[in-house]
């Protein structure tokens, strides 16, 4: 048996990350987290309490450093498109990671910047294979 | 056979139907909301182990009563083709809840929703 009972949290998280961006989060199953993290699913519902307490740990693990790599915003977009409308904990922790990325320019603690709301797009476009035109670009041609 | 939950006041209920006397469970199960850890929908649980079921009869298709496996007990009341939701508790009788209900995702929302409030 390779199925794990004690496990590294990291690890498990970045196995979790890797499947909310694979699925989105309604379309991540229990059964894909299970076969994902390879622990047993009452140590999986022990450890994080439910589906949702699952994506809200990848998150917060997440959005906890200042880092915009590509996983990270993929997981925000994930928490923006089907969590924060309804489920108040997400939208906080996104909020704060998305104002985090925006003061480390300039003062305001609490608001987004354009160029946040800039790279949010710019991901999504990416996300969806869509080519994005620099102004440069479309200069020239 | 749907189970039925509310959430009252600081409280979820849960009202098992269509249990005979020998599931050994009576009336309905009151968990405070602090107690609740989350809630999921997961079909797939109908076919991952379940551990030993103490006590009841085997039905195919149908989980009813308590089972325990690596020393956690789980009350299950599901008949296939429900599509059940896992209610993860702390501190209460019962780890885990495995219930087949009316509104799955619904219900999950809400319970989420509500253990999320402060």
């Amino acid at each position: 048996m390779s199925r794990r009972r004690s496990f590294d949290d990291d690890e498990v998280l970045a196995d979790a990350r890797e499947i909310f961006l694979e699925h989105g989060y309604e379309g991540t199953s229990i059964d894909a987290l299970v076969k994902a993290t390879g622990l047993l699913r009452g140590s999986l519902y022990g450890a994080f309490g439910s589906k949702r307490g699952m994506f809200v740990a990848a998150l917060r693990d997440a959005t906890y450093s200042e880092s915009h790599d590509s996983g990270v915003l993929n997981l925000v977009l994930v928490a923006l498109m089907e969590l924060s409308d309804h489920d108040l904990e997400v939208r906080g922790l996104v909020r704060d990671y998305l104002a985090k990325l925006s003061c480390s320019g300039s003062g305001d603690t609490n608001a987004v910047t354009v160029d946040v709301a800039k790279l949010l797009g710019e991901t999504l476009l990416q996300r969806a294979h869509i080519r994005l035109q620099s102004d440069d670009e479309r200069s020239k041609s | 056979m749907n189970n039925k939950v509310a959430i009252v006041g600081r409280t979820l209920e849960i009202e098992p139907q269509g249990l005979d006397k020998m599931w050994s469970f009576k009336g309905k199960l009151v968990v405070p909301l602090e107690h609740v850890r989350g809630a999921s929908e997961d079909p797939g649980i109908l076919d991952d182990a379940k551990g030993l079921r103490s006590p009841g009869l085997h039905v195919p298709g149908k989980w009813a009563g308590t089972y325990i496996e690596h020393g956690e007990k789980t009350f299950w009341n599901v008949t296939r083709p429900e599509s059940p939701i896992v209610i993860q508790l702390k501190d209460e009788r019962y780890d885990r809840l495995v219930l087949g209900v009316e509104h799955p995702r619904e219900l999950v929302d809400r319970i989420n929703a509500a253990i999320i409030e402060k």
